[in-house]
């Protein structure tokens, strides 16, 4: 039998995802706050436990690596809490198994460090006394919430470096899915390379996979024989950065410093740190003060590109920077039309800027990026 | 020469070559063995005599080391042995070629003598392997084709392997089971004259056997067992015929002349009830293996068979119960040609056939004693209903064939490979039986069974005969042929070199014809 | 006086279902102490482990859920085990049901929920069917290994389902992974999580256990799995009931990717078949191919799985789970070899 509310509830969800997704900027802007039915009530430090659920393993050195230390942080801050953390979660009812393992072990507040969608609403739904955190989520409910980062900043930071450094003018991406993170960081990286070189264009080859490093190193070696001379890509691991070694090419990397694996090959990384973000929302939770949200972290405050490797030209790295600090000081926004996508059609008109909303709704390739969905 | 004869033929002082003593072993539910003495001396022949399920082949297992005996020991030449395997016991020079052939059936007969033999060459061509065996086949007089697999020979021709591998690999103990079943008499008197020659160099051959006078000729020493327990042991020379069968079931047997009829018994009369009208058919390889073959068979007479096995037997066989296509030529069923006949219209019609292969051909060893009683009437009421088959009448089923052929069944739910050779062969005989309204073809049906239970099955054949049914029956026994059928054809490569009455036909002549020979031709040369 | 093992042909019922217990206890036990070395505190894992499963409905629900496929595809596989056929592409038919029946499910809007859901079943055992059609007709007609046909078209299955749940049927509006959109038909649930394919699963495994045991056919499908020339003697058309057999194992596998869709994921993914297909072989040999004995094999194998996550959580590394499940299926196995082995004594002569 279903149950008549559980259904409204579900209908209503759905509701809130489609128009999110369509263009409901207001709802979806970082820090906005849902009000909730009724605010989950405060624990005690001793009482509460804490629930994180990974994509990958612990030791990629990449994503999920990153979202442990948020652990980590959360566990300095509050020793005596109980922590359950599982890693390599499959895209599956497996999935769904795994959180409500976690809900059933009393879980209070539980992250999700990757998008497992209806898997994770599911148990949601079903779970009204925990506190439900999906990153590059899109989703809100009563104890639903969402976090991401605005990578596309600092992506098109280090495009720019990559089209100063690139002498072909073909950059190489290393792709997971076709999703909107990805088509932002393509996106991104390309329009930073084409304040360089504006005849830049980018070629990905899509692995289906967050972590699949032998996947990522024969993409990165295809890629290279296609004539890319700099690779980027949206892995959890450094997969690709040890071809580009190899080869003698350039890389750019995500979430950590991860240079000593190919320290010639090295340009920056798109780091995001979670630490911060972490403790907040447990310490929301642990006070009795947590609301489901979306949260955006800003470049500066949970994502930024690394410091630059060390064979990085001084005025390349100078040139990029420069940029990074006009975008800080909020005096540009690259992200400003005229946008085409890669059919040619202007979907952005000119002038108009688009925010980080938009952006991490983006769902299509502007034009010269080729091999991201269809 | 005269020094090692006399020490191998071997006065008191030589420790005989084989002593098994107080020998026992188990199965669940089954005494196979108990308390069983066997002693083999060298320079000798000696048989084991004993009736389907008497525990031969279990004795001679644990000789070879396959099983391991629950109680006893064995001593060869006067010391302790234990086998834990064959291996073991192929290095002490015991060799056995047992009755269902142990060979690789994709591998050629090269390949199988050289498989698992120290002495083959670690890096040898096929033509190598081929060119050793051959030399094999000519020092111990064993016509076999090198390059041929196993599976396109006759099993005569398998046996011949085995017999091979084992002489080949130096035994002086050779275990033979049931070797005369598949050869013919030439074959077979080879096949002794070779024996004769292994016991001369101080060798010992057991020679397991139904046939008493093979027996009486080869052998040096008898030894009977009746039900797992060993019943006697004597010189052969003191030994006769019917004192054998006596001590081998107990009681005394009639080997009559069943072609004696009842007065009531139904007449040999027209019309045929199945007709072969020139037919042909190529065997498994696709090769012929009838040609030409015309026979007519009518109701209340048994038509023999005659021939060496692998002459188009099994094809014959199958021709005429529906499970091989024609390739030219008629059949005629009731004197209505049948165009397409398959292997369930001819069950249906009264075509009952024991096949010579029963396990492989005739029963599910797996499955169970029950579903392997039923599976010609499980279509027919009370086993079916509708689409329905139930379980419980195929039971009781089951149970009715089991008492008919007196097979004591512990469970019938047990897998019918763990009943006896002879034991199958009798569920199977009766369960053909009860369909065989019009015809039976029995290919080999007393393969494998003891003089005891040959008797039984030959009963079963004249009753079905007297009942009105036409039973064709294809043996190599030309005694059984002789003593039971109204007529006899002799198959030989495909063919049917002559049919006989069998009240006018003389044992050479039928001889002659099963090695391809006609009369006229032997006169001639 | 000396004691001696001795095989027999056939395992006593009963002395199977003891060195099953035996097996997975002296795993357990062993993977307990090997956790111990590493820290762990392996008794309250367990107490966990089985408080976790079988102490709440929750857990309940849970193995309810995995236990359903778990069934429909050890019963696909059991079932051509009984005509001595491998059906190892349970994992293909699998996608390609869960791929019909998001096809319908996706494309029809606004019919009635009860007669969909019928349109569904049939649309994902039409699906598993045609994907074991060749392997079928290439081993009745042609006598080409199965093994080998089936096992190749699971990679195939599974590349057409990545690719149209990441491309042409992705869902674009929400940001559901690599997912179709969710298809607007959903199997009822009856109880928590737990749907309508359960007892489905259950139905159908004893439905082919009555139809092996008590139809024609079923007495002609085991015949010709134990031995095709017996078969052949008796006049059974063997080649038709291999074609049979072997499409109604696809249709199983099949309607099974249909419940897991329709049922417990609601969107088509390249994931979805969680290696039901090849788990599915697993628990058919622990049920030694028998159709009703795959009801309680799947109910291990979902155990052992619910345990795995359950450990999970409490810190023991993917890699340890793989280890123990791995040690517990081994156990199982020779568990069942022992099973063959009595004791005799040797040395004194029975009376």
């Amino acid at each position: 039998m279903i149950d008549p509310s559980e259904l409204s509830r579900r209908r209503f969800m759905q509701l809130g995802l489609n128009v999110g997704a369509a263009a409901g900027a207001s709802m979806l802007l970082p820090g906005l706050v849902r009000p909730a039915r009724a605010a989950l009530p405060g624990i005690s430090e001793e009482e509460a436990v804490i629930a994180f659920g990974h994509v990958g393993p612990i030791t990629d050195e990449g994503w999920t690596w990153s979202h442990h230390q948020g652990l980590e942080a959360v566990k300095a801050a509050y020793p005596k809490a109980k922590y359950l953390e599982v890693e390599s979660i499959p895209y599956s009812a497996d999935a769904t198994r795994t959180f409500r393992q976690f809900v059933s072990e009393g879980a209070n507040i539980l992250f999700s460090t990757s998008n497992y969608g209806d898997f994770f609403y599911d148990v949601a739904n079903r779970a009204p006394d925990t506190a439900f955190l999906e990153c590059d989520g899109r989703t809100l409910g009563d104890n639903l919430g969402w976090y991401y980062v605005a990578h596309w900043w600092p992506t098109f930071v280090v495009g720019v470096a990559a089209g100063a450094l690139s002498k072909t003018g073909k950059l190489g991406y290393v792709a997971s899915f076709p999703v909107p993170s990805v088509y932002s960081s393509t996106n991104a990286f390309l329009m930073g390379a084409r304040t360089v070189n504006p005849n830049a264009t980018l070629q990905a080859i899509t692995i289906n996979s967050w972590f699949d490093p032998q996947a990522a190193t024969q993409a990165g070696t295809a890629l290279i024989d296609n004539g890319c001379d700099f690779l980027f890509g949206i892995m959890d691991e450094a997969g690709y950065l040890q071809v580009a070694e190899q080869r003698g090419v350039w890389a750019a990397m995500w979430n950590t410093d991860i240079r000593r694996y190919g320290p010639n090959a090295y340009v920056s990384s798109i780091i995001v740190d979670f630490k911060q973000y972490y403790v907040e929302q447990v310490k929301a939770r642990l006070e009795g003060k947590w609301a489901p949200a979306g949260t955006i972290l800003k470049m500066g405050a949970g994502v930024d590109r690394d410091a630059w490797g060390a064979k990085v030209p001084a005025d390349v790295a100078a040139k990029a920077d420069a940029v990074r600090k006009d975008i800080l000081d909020g005096k540009f926004n690259p992200f400003t039309g005229p946008i085409k996508d890669s059919t040619g059609a202007v979907r952005v008109k000119d002038g108009e800027a688009v925010d980080d909303a938009w952006l991490y709704n983006w769902d299509w390739s502007i034009e010269g990026v080729t091999g991201v969905g269809s | 020469m005269t020094q090692t004869g006399e020490t191998a033929i071997g006065g008191a002082g030589t420790p005989p070559i084989v002593l098994m003593r107080g020998i026992a072993k188990y199965f669940p539910g089954v005494v196979a063995n108990e308390g069983v003495d066997l002693e083999v001396k060298r320079g000798e022949i000696h048989a084991l005599l004993g009736e389907n399920g008497a525990g031969k082949s279990t004795l001679m297992n644990i000789l070879t080391g396959i099983y391991q005996p629950d109680a006893g020991e064995i001593v060869i030449d006067g010391y302790d042995a234990h086998f834990a395997s064959p291996v073991a016991a192929i290095a002490a020079g015991i060799g056995m070629v047992h009755q269902h052939f142990k060979l690789v059936q994709a591998f050629t007969v090269a390949e199988n003598i050289h498989l698992g033999w120290s002495q083959t060459p670690r890096f040898a061509s096929a033509r190598a392997l081929e060119a050793r065996t051959k030399a094999l086949a000519e020092r111990f007089n064993l016509d076999v084709d090198p390059a041929k697999r196993i599976f396109e020979l006759s099993a005569g021709e398998q046996q011949r392997v085995e017999i091979l591998r084992v002489l080949a690999r130096e035994a002086r103990l050779l275990i033979l089971d049931e070797p005369t079943a598949v050869l013919t008499p030439a074959e077979a008197r080879e096949l002794f004259k070779a024996l004769r020659r292994f016991r001369e160099a101080g060798n010992a051959v057991i020679f397991i056997s139904h046939k008493l006078d093979e027996v009486l000729e080869i052998s040096d020493r008898i030894t009977v067992l009746r039900a797992g327990r060993k019943v006697a042991t004597h010189e052969a020379a003191a030994c006769d015929p019917a004192m054998l069968a006596r001590l081998m079931v107990g009681r005394d047997i009639v080997l009559g002349d069943y072609r004696k009829r009842d007065v009531t018994a139904a007449p040999s009369a027209v019309p045929p009830v199945l007709e072969l009208d020139r037919v042909a058919a190529k065997d498994d390889r696709g090769l012929p293996a009838l040609a030409e073959v015309s026979l007519t068979l009518r109701p209340g007479e048994i038509l023999g068979i005659a021939g060496v096995a692998g002459n188009g037997q099994r094809e014959l066989s199958q021709v005429l119960t529906g499970l091989r296509p024609i390739t030219a030529g008629a059949i005629r069923i009731d004197g209505k040609t049948v165009d397409k006949p398959d292997a369930s219209e001819c069950a249906a019609r009264g075509i009952g056939h024991i096949p010579d292969d029963r396990l492989r051909s005739g029963l599910a060893p797996s499955l169970s004693v029950t579903d392997n009683a039923v599976i010609r009437e499980y279509k027919a009421a009370p086993l079916a209903a509708g689409p329905l088959y139930r379980p419980g009448a195929a039971g009781g089923l089951a149970r009715e064939i089991a008492a008919a052929a007196e097979v004591a069944v512990p469970d019938f739910a047990m897998p019918v490979r763990n009943l006896s050779g002879g034991n199958q062969q009798r569920l199977v005989a009766r369960r053909e039986m009860r369909i065989a309204q019009k015809v039976l073809v029995a290919a080999y049906p007393s393969r494998g069974l003891d003089v005891g239970a040959i008797n039984t099955m030959l009963r079963y054949f004249v009753e079905l005969r007297d009942a009105g049914v036409a039973v064709v029956l294809i043996s190599e026994e030309l005694e059984e042929l002789l003593n039971l059928s109204d007529r006899i054809a002799v198959l030989y490569e495909g063919r049917i070199m002559g049919v006989f009455d069998a009240a006018a036909a003389d044992f050479e002549t039928i001889g002659l014809l099963m090695g391809g020979r006609t009369a006229a031709r032997e006169a001639a040369a | 006086m000396s004691y001696r093992l001795q095989r027999l042909p056939s395992a006593h019922p009963g002395i199977a279902v003891l060195a099953r217990l035996v097996a997975i206890v002296l795993a357990l036990v062993i993977a307990g102490i090997a956790l111990a070395f590493t820290g762990a505190r392996p008794l309250a894992l367990g107490v966990q482990v089985i408080s976790s499963t079988f102490g709440s409905s929750f857990g309940l629900e849970d193995l309810g859920l995995l236990v359903t496929p778990l069934i429909f595809t050890g019963l696909a596989v059991a079932l051509t085990q009984r005509i001595g056929i491998w059906n190892i592409g349970a994992e293909g038919q699998f996608y390609l049901g869960a791929f019909f029946a998001t096809w319908l499910g996706t494309s029809i809007a606004g019919a009635p929920l009860p007669l969909m859901l019928v349109a569904l079943f049939l649309a994902g055992a039409l699906g598993g069917a045609l994907w074991i059609l060749i392997p079928t007709l290439a081993r009745a007609y042609a006598d080409v290994n199965e093994l080998i046909t089936t096992l190749l078209l699971n990679f195939v299955a599974t590349l057409l389902v990545y690719y149209v749940s990441t491309g042409p049927w992705r869902d674009a509006k929400s940001n559901m992974l690599a997912s179709t959109a969710r298809i607007r038909y959903e199997v009822p649930e009856f109880w928590g999580i737990v749907h309508w394919g359960f007892p489905v699963a259950v139905l159908m495994a004893l439905g082919v256990a009555a139809l092996l045991a008590y139809t024609r056919w079923g007495y002609e499908v085991r015949i010709a799995g134990a031995n095709p020339q017996a078969a052949r003697y008796a006049g059974m058309p063997v080649r038709r009931r291999i074609i049979v057999v072997m499409l109604l194992s696809g249709a199983i596998a099949g309607v099974a990717g249909m419940f897991e869709v329709a049922g417990t994921v609601h969107r088509l993914q390249g994931g979805i078949s969680n290696n039901f297909g090849y788990l599915g072989i697993m628990v058919a040999v622990l049920a030694r191919g028998s159709a009703l004995a795959v009801i309680p094999a799947a109910a291990m194998m979902a155990v052992i799985l619910n345990a795995g996550i359950i450990l999970q959580t409490q810190g023991i590394t993917t890699s340890t789970v793989l280890a123990i499940t791995g040690l517990v299926l081994f156990f199982t196995a020779i568990g069942d070899e022992a099973a063959h082995y009595r004791l005799v004594r040797t040395g004194a002569q029975p009376a």
